[in-house]
């Protein structure tokens, strides 16, 4: 035991000093290619906050970092238009800060998306089945708007148009024209399914056809 | 009187006695004029102050400026703004002060500082998840400034001043809102438990130097090893630092950093 030591001076220390980062982390990569924004993400503060890549041993200070690890990834995927993460080909600069050399785990990402498909948080995202049997899902859809949201921006667009009544294709929806402006072009087509599918329990649309000659009616 | 004033003889002993029965009369006349004077001026100065403090209500709420002053003045003259039952040093009209000058200086001081109190605590039961409960006031500046999430134009102008005194209106509520200085800075401390002075010392080395390692613990404070692991699984336990095991050594963390610079 340390008895009567006289005491210490900070000026003593070794001195490996954190500077926090005054200005916005920006990116040194591109984002997954078909999304590109035309500005850069705004990452917020404590992404150069190291212990942000280390899933938190106490469970309060963990549900905090969940809590913002959502809002960032939410707000990411918004920025960025991301509709469907691949945890095989995640974008680089998501759940790594190469500046401070610090990356969050592949499998506290996955904790990370677990939170946020819960109905309580949301849910902000929801996993895509995976296609073998027994397996873990390996993507998952994010929500930046709710597939309610999604729905009713989406009628609203027809309605406003005055497009009730006629037959639109899937892909007229997703990539057409007149769709050029709208937050849902490109939107994954399987969120897109789901997003048709609402307004079809709601009564509002009718899909006719198959995959990729599908048809939508609106009412 | 034509009597000669010295007095000398008999005669003397009933002028002496005549004159300070005079004087004393005389004396007593001064006072209770002085009193009725000083009484008045008093009035007089309480009808200023109040109307000063009303026309300047919007000023007192917007203007920390102007708010340092006005308290500042206070002071000077032994009013504690907020409270309003405390006159400070000598008190022409003593205990019945009290109300006198809460009702003076009107609700507008009180209000604001009772608005900035709620924000305050607020704002630190908001980050204690996040923090443990110990938070730099000029974190809680920061954020009281820029105001409520979705709230347009909730922030309230304030310095770390404002949010100090705002504190110690506090108090009577039995303490629960403490400071404590780490490293040069300012901190608020809204949880009950104390730190032991191992812990205010840990505290005070991640202040400074951002970060701290058992190995800096136990090279620079002389600690043995079990000692300085006992005093961060405190820390982590308490949710005052978060842990970063990605460098060569787990480090330990202030959340004080965390956002800022945002």
């Amino acid at each position: 035991m340390a008895a009567t030591s006289p005491e210490p001076s900070l000026s003593a220390f070794s001195t490996a000093a954190y500077t926090p980062s005054t200005t916005a982390y920006t990116p040194s990569t591109t984002t997954q290619a078909t999304s590109s924004s035309t500005s850069t993400f705004n990452f917020p503060t404590y992404t150069s906050f190291p212990p942000f890549y280390t899933l938190q041993p106490n469970l309060t200070t963990r549900a905090r970092q969940l809590e913002l690890w959502s809002t960032l990834v939410t707000s990411y995927c918004a920025h960025n238009r991301i509709f469907r993460l691949s945890l095989s080909s995640l974008p680089t600069d998501l759940f790594n800060n190469t500046h401070i050399h610090r990356s969050l785990k592949p499998a506290d990402i996955r904790t990370v998306l677990d939170h946020m498909s819960k109905p309580e948080s949301g849910p902000r995202i929801d996993w895509v089945p995976s296609t073998t049997k027994g397996e873990q899902s390996s993507s998952c859809y994010v929500y930046w708007k709710t597939i309610g949201e999604w729905a009713d921006a989406l009628y609203g667009w027809v309605d406003d148009t005055g497009q009730k009544g006629a037959v639109l294709t899937v892909y007229e929806l997703r990539e057409g024209d007149a769709v050029r402006s709208k937050d849902w072009r490109d939107m994954d087509e399987g969120m897109l399914r789901k997003v048709l599918n609402a307004l079809v329990k709601r009564g509002k649309a009718q899909i006719f056809g198959q995959e990729d000659n599908a048809g939508v009616k609106f009412f | 009187m034509a009597s000669n004033r010295r007095g000398v003889g008999l005669s003397a002993f009933s002028n002496a006695a005549i004159s300070s029965d005079q004087y004393a009369r005389h004396g007593q006349q001064l006072r209770t004029s002085h009193a009725d004077a000083l009484a008045n001026q008093l009035s007089v100065f309480q009808a200023a102050l109040h109307n000063f403090s009303l026309t300047h209500a919007k000023d007192i709420r917007s203007n920390p400026t102007f708010r340092a002053e006005f308290a500042r003045m206070c002071n000077a003259i032994g009013v504690d703004p907020l409270a309003g039952s405390n006159v400070k040093g000598a008190s022409a009209s003593g205990g019945k002060a009290g109300s006198v000058w809460a009702k003076m200086l009107g609700s507008s001081v009180n209000d604001f500082y009772f608005e900035l109190a709620v924000r305050v605590v607020e704002v630190c039961r908001e980050t204690r998840s996040e923090n443990g409960g110990m938070i730099a006031i000029s974190e809680v500046q920061k954020r009281i400034t820029k105001g409520r999430a979705g709230v347009v134009g909730g922030g309230m102008e304030v310095t770390e001043d404002d949010i100090m005194r705002a504190i110690e209106s506090l108090e009577p509520l039995g303490g629960m809102f403490k400071t404590q200085t780490l490293g040069g800075s300012k901190f608020i401390r809204s949880v009950p438990k104390e730190l032991n002075p191992d812990q205010s010392t840990v505290l005070e080395v991640i202040q400074v130097l951002g970060y701290v390692t058992v190995s800096m613990m136990q090279a620079n404070l002389a600690w043995e090893r079990a000692r300085a692991i006992a005093v961060i699984d405190d820390l982590v336990a308490d949710s005052l630092v978060w842990v970063d095991s990605q460098g060569e050594e787990t480090e330990f963390w202030s959340p004080a950093s965390m956002h800022e610079g945002g």
